[in-house]
C-alpha cells in the first residue's frame, strides 16, 4: 500500500517535470550510446546547429501562448538570409543588417495584423505568408545562393567564431531566452499573454487591448527568424533560398516538446529551451551512429508523439 | 396509466439542491405544462427526463415501469423528445438531413436523397407548415429552424414530447399553427410537455398545470380547477427575510445615461439614467435583453444606435478598454467563461484590470507590491483561498464570483455593471456580496445589477427596471415592489407606461 502511493508519488513528480526528464534521459542515452557525444567538438556543433531553432522557438512560445501558430518562420529565415547577403554587396554592414532585420518584423507584423485585426486564422495567415516569403526569397536571389561581400568580414567572422569555446551565436540565443524568460515571468507583456491563451474573451472584459498583443507576438517572432536568418548566413557564409524548409515544424516540435500546451495559455522558456535541445540531440546523436537521414526523420516523428503523450498524462492527472 | 412519472427526483449541483424531491405525473393525450420563475428547476427536471444530466435520487417510470436514464440515447430509445431552448440542429446540414440525422438510411451505398427530402417535406406538411427540405438550417430564421426541430423530434415516433420555451422565438400565427400541431399530437396520444413562462399560452393550450419553484414541487392542477392568480401566487409566496443588509442611500448627481441602445434583434431602444450611490435592478426573462443592454453599454457588444453619456459627456466606446478606462467596470454573467480565468491565479485574476499601481515603466511587476496588493483585496472580500497563488478554478463558485468582484474593486469605478450578482453561490457568500455592494455604492458609485432572482433585486435595489423582449417595459420604484409586479411586467402583462399599449 505504502509502495503504491510512494510509486505514484513518484510518477506524478516524473510527469509534472516531464521535460527535464526527457532531457536527462536523452544525455544518459546519448552518452551510452556514443563515445563521442560529450567531446568539445561534438557539443559546439550541437550548440551551433541548435541555434537558430532555439532563438525562433522562443517567438514561437509567445505566439503559441496566445493560442495563435506561426508557419512562416522557415520561409522568412530564407528570405532574410538573401536579402542579408545581398544588401552587404551594396550598404555597409550595420545597415544591411537593420534593413535584414526590418524585413523580418514587417512580415511577423504582417501575420500579426491579419490575425489580430482582420481576425483570420493564424494557421491560415500565416501559411500564406509560409509561401508568399519563400517565394520571394526565390525572387531576391534569383533561384541562386548569395555569397556574403568580402567587406563583410566582421559577420562571417562572427557567425563561425567562438568565445570561451562557445560559439558566438549561441550568445545570442542565451540573451533571447534570458529575456524571454523575464518578460513570461516578471512583466505584464508575459502575463496577458498568458493570459490571453487562456481566455481571450475574459481578458478583453477586463478591459485590456487583446489585439495589440496577439499583433506583437507575431511581430516578435518574425523579427527573431530575421535575427536566425542573419545568423545562418553569417555562419555559411552565403544566403540560399532553400534554408529553413521545414524548419517551422521543428520549432513548433521544440515549443510543444517543451510542454506548451497548442491550445494557449501554457509554456515555459526554460522547458521551451530544454525542448530545442532534447529535439537537437536526438538528431546530433543519430548522426553519431550514422543512421540514415530518411529513418531519422520517422524516429524524430515518434519521439514527439511520445513526449506529447507524456503530457496528456500530466492533463489527466490533475 | 401515467405515461410519463417522476417521482421524487433529487438533483445537485455542487453542493447547491436544484430540485428537491420533485414529482411529476402526465398521462398520455395530455398536454401538462410545467411552469415557474427562472432557475425553479424547470429545465433541469426535463434534461433528467431526457438524460442530459442523470438524477442523484428518486425514480422514473415510463407505462409504468421502473426505467433508468443514463444518457441521451436511453432516452430516445424510451420514445422520449426534448426540443431546447437552444437547438440541436447542424447549421451546414440541409432541413432534411437534419430531420433524419439520428437515422439516416444507410442500407445501400448511396444515400436516398430523393426520399429523405419527400419524407422530410411530408413530415413538416403534417405540422402545418412548409419549408424546402433542400435549404440549409443555418439560413433558415430561428421560428423555421424550431419547426426543423419539432419535425426531427416527431421522426423518431416520439411518445413523450418535451418543449422547453418553444414560443420564445415565435410569432403569434406560427405559435397558433404549434398549438394545432400540439393538439394533433394529443389525439395521437403522445404526452407533452410543455414548459413556458406565458401564463395566458398556458391556460390556453394545457390540460394540467405543475408549478415548480424553488426546486420542489408545488402541486399539479388541472386547468379547469385553477386560475392565473392563484398559479402566480404559488410561483412567488416567498417571504424576504434578514438577507438583505440595510444600507443608507445617498444618491447624487446623475453618473451615466444611456439613451435609445439597440443591439442586432435583441434590444430594441433600451434608455436608462443612473445616480450616483444608485443601485438600479434589471428584471426580466431571459433572452429579454438584459444583458446584452448591460454589455452594449460597456462596449462588449457592438450597438447598431443609442448614446452613452458620463457625466453629460457623451462617451464613444468601441471597446471594453475604452469603456474600462472611464471608469466603467462590468462583471459578467457567466463568470467560468469571461468573469474569472479559471487556469490562472487569484493573484494574476485580480491583477488583469489595473497594471498601474503594481508595474514600472517598462511594465515589469514589482513582485512584493502585487502580493500586497490582492492580499488586501482578498482579506476585503473574504475570498477564502489557500493564498494569492491558488488557481481561480480551484474555489467554489462563490469566492469565484468575490475574485470576478475583486478585479474591479482593484481600481476606481465610478459605475459598476454586475450581470447576477449570486448564481449559483451560497446564502453566506451571497449576503457578504450584498454587503459589498452597498459598500460600493456608499462611496459613490453607480450600480446596476442584473437578477433572475426577483427577490433579490428587490432587496437591494433602489429601483427596478423591467425589460421584456428587448425593451423596457416599465419602472417599479420601491414601494410598488412585488414579486407579482415584477412578474406580470416580465411576461408582458402589464401596459407599458411609456408606449401605452398592451403587449399580453
Amino acid at each position: 500500500m505504502n509502495f503504491k502511493i510512494s510509486l505514484k508519488r513518484y510518477l506524478q513528480f516524473i510527469i509534472k517535470y516531464n521535460t527535464v526528464f526527457i532531457f536527462l534521459i536523452m544525455l544518459v542515452v546519448s552518452a551510452v550510446v556514443s563515445d563521442v557525444f560529450f567531446t568539445s567538438t561534438n557539443l559546439f556543433n550541437l550548440i551551433r546547429q541548435v541555434t537558430p531553432v532555439g532563438i525562433i522557438s522562443m517567438g514561437m512560445l509567445l505566439v503559441i501562448l496566445t493560442g495563435g501558430i506561426d508557419l512562416s518562420v522557415g520561409s522568412i529565415v530564407a528570405m532574410v538570409g538573401v536579402l542579408c547577403a545581398l544588401l552587404t554587396q551594396t550598404m555597409t554592414l550595420p545597415l544591411a543588417i537593420i534593413a535584414s532585420l526590418a524585413c523580418g518584423l514587417l512580415v511577423g507584423s504582417l501575420s500579426g495584423y491579419l490575425v489580430s485585426v482582420h481576425k483570420i486564422a493564424p494557421f491560415i495567415a500565416t501559411l500564406a505568408l509560409m509561401s508568399i516569403v519563400r517565394g520571394l526569397g526565390f525572387i531576391f536571389s534569383k533561384g541562386a545562393p548569395v555569397l556574403v561581400s568580402e567587406n563583410a568580414s566582421v559577420l562571417t567572422d562572427f557567425g563561425s567564431g567562438n568565445f570561451l569555446s562557445i560559439p558566438n551565436p549561441a550568445f545570442i540565443l542565451i540573451l533571447t531566452f534570458a529575456i524571454t524568460a523575464v518578460l513570461l515571468k516578471y512583466n505584464i507583456f508575459g502575463r496577458i499573454i498568458i493570459a490571453i491563451g487562456s481566455n481571450e474573451e475574459a481578458v478583453r472584459l477586463s478591459g485590456i487591448k487583446v489585439s495589440a498583443y496577439k499583433f506583437s507576438v507575431y511581430a516578435i517572432a518574425g523579427g527573431l527568424s530575421a535575427v536566425a536568418g542573419i545568423i545562418t548566413t553569417a555562419r555559411t557564409a552565403v544566403g540560399s533560398p532553400v534554408m529553413g524548409v521545414g524548419m517551422e515544424l521543428d520549432v513548433i516540435a521544440t515549443v510543444v516538446i517543451g510542454g506548451a500546451s497548442l491550445s494557449g495559455g501554457k509554456g515555459s522558456a526554460i522547458n521551451t529551451l530544454l525542448g530545442v535541445l532534447i529535439l537537437g540531440m536526438i538528431g546530433n546523436i543519430m548522426n553519431l551512429m550514422n543512421i540514415p537521414a530518411y529513418s531519422q526523420q520517422v524516429i524524430k516523428g515518434l519521439i514527439i508523439i511520445f513526449a506529447v503523450l507524456l503530457q496528456r498524462f500530466q492533463g489527466s492527472s490533475k | 396509466m401515467n405515461r410519463v412519472e417522476l417521482r421524487n427526483i433529487s438533483k445537485s449541483f455542487g453542493g447547491i439542491a436544484a430540485l428537491k424531491n420533485v414529482t411529476l405525473k402526465v398521462i398520455p393525450g395530455e398536454i401538462h405544462a410545467l411552469i415557474g420563475e427562472n432557475g425553479a428547476g424547470k429545465s433541469t427536471l426535463m434534461k433528467i427526463l431526457s438524460g442530459a444530466y442523470t438524477k442523484d435520487y428518486g425514480q422514473i417510470f415510463i407505462d409504468g415501469k421502473e426505467v433508468q436514464i443514463k444518457n441521451t440515447h436511453d432516452s430516445k430509445k424510451l420514445g422520449i423528445g426534448i426540443i431546447y431552448q437552444e437547438f440541436s440542429l447542424v447549421p451546414g446540414l440541409s432541413v432534411a438531413e437534419n430531420v433524419f440525422l439520428n437515422q439516416l438510411d444507410t442500407t445501400g451505398f448511396w444515400m436516398k436523397w430523393g426520399k429523405m427530402k419527400m419524407n422530410a417535406e411530408a413530415l413538416i406538411n403534417s405540422i402545418g407548415f412548409s419549408i424546402n427540405p433542400s435549404l440549409k438550417v443555418g439560413d433558415l430564421s430561428i421560428a423555421q429552424q424550431q419547426i426543423v426541430e419539432i419535425a426531427k423530434a416527431l421522426s423518431e415516433n416520439v411518445r413523450v414530447l418535451i418543449l422547453d420555451e418553444p414560443s420564445a422565438v415565435l410569432g403569434p400565427q406560427e405559435i397558433q399553427k404549434l398549438f394545432d400541431t400540439l393538439k394533433k399530437l394529443k389525439k395521437e396520444s403522445v404526452a407533452i410537455i410543455y414548459i413556458s413562462h406565458h401564463l395566458s399560452e398556458v391556460f390556453q393550450i394545457a390540460d394540467r398545470i405543475t408549478v415548480l419553484k424553488d426546486g420542489t414541487s408545488s402541486g399539479s392542477f388541472p386547468v379547469s380547477e385553477t386560475d392565473r392568480d392563484s398559479i402566480i401566487k404559488l410561483m412567488l409566496g416567498r417571504s424576504l427575510d434578514a438577507m438583505y443588509p440595510f444600507r443608507e442611500t445617498i444618491i447624487g448627481e446623475e453618473v451615466l445615461k444611456v439613451v435609445g441602445i439597440h443591439v442586432a434583434e435583441k434590444v430594441k431602444g433600451v434608455s436608462l439614467s443612473i445616480k450616483e450611490g444608485e443601485i438600479v435592478g434589471i428584471a426580466g426573462l431571459v433572452g429579454s435583453g438584459r444583458s446584452e443592454t448591460v454589455r452594449a453599454i460597456f462596449a462588449a457588444d457592438k450597438r447598431k444606435q443609442g448614446k452613452i453619456f458620463l457625466y453629460g459627456k457623451e462617451l464613444q466606446l468601441r471597446s471594453p478598454r475604452k469603456a474600462v478606462s472611464k471608469g466603467i467596470g462590468m462583471v459578467p454573467e457567466d463568470r467560468k467563461q469571461h468573469g474569472v480565468i479559471l487556469s490562472l491565479t487569484v493573484k494574476e485574476n485580480i491583477s488583469l484590470t489595473n497594471f498601474k499601481g503594481i508595474t514600472d515603466h517598462f511594465g515589469f511587476i514589482n513582485v512584493k507590491k502585487e502580493r500586497n496588493n490582492t492580499i488586501e483585496l482578498i482579506r476585503r472580500l473574504a475570498i477564502k483561498t489557500e493564498n494569492e497563488d491558488q488557481e481561480a478554478g480551484k474555489l467554489s463558485g462563490g469566492n469565484q464570483q468575490k475574485v470576478s468582484l475583486a478585479k474591479w474593486l482593484n481600481r476606481d469605478c465610478r459605475v459598476l455593471l454586475i450581470d447576477e450578482p449570486t448564481r449559483g453561490v451560497d446564502i453566506g457568500a451571497k449576503v457578504e456580496i450584498y454587503n459589498l455592494i452597498n459598500e460600493l455604492s456608499q462611496k459613490g458609485v453607480a450600480i446596476v445589477v442584473i437578477s433572475s432572482e426577483t427577490s433579490e433585486l428587490m432587496g437591494i435595489c433602489d429601483r427596478i427596471v423591467v425589460m421584456h423582449k428587448g425593451q423596457v417595459q416599465g419602472e417599479l420604484a420601491k414601494k410598488e415592489y412585488s414579486e407579482e409586479n415584477i412578474l406580470r411586467m416580465s411576461i408582458g402583462e402589464v401596459e407599458n407606461a411609456t408606449s401605452g399599449q398592451l403587449t399580453s
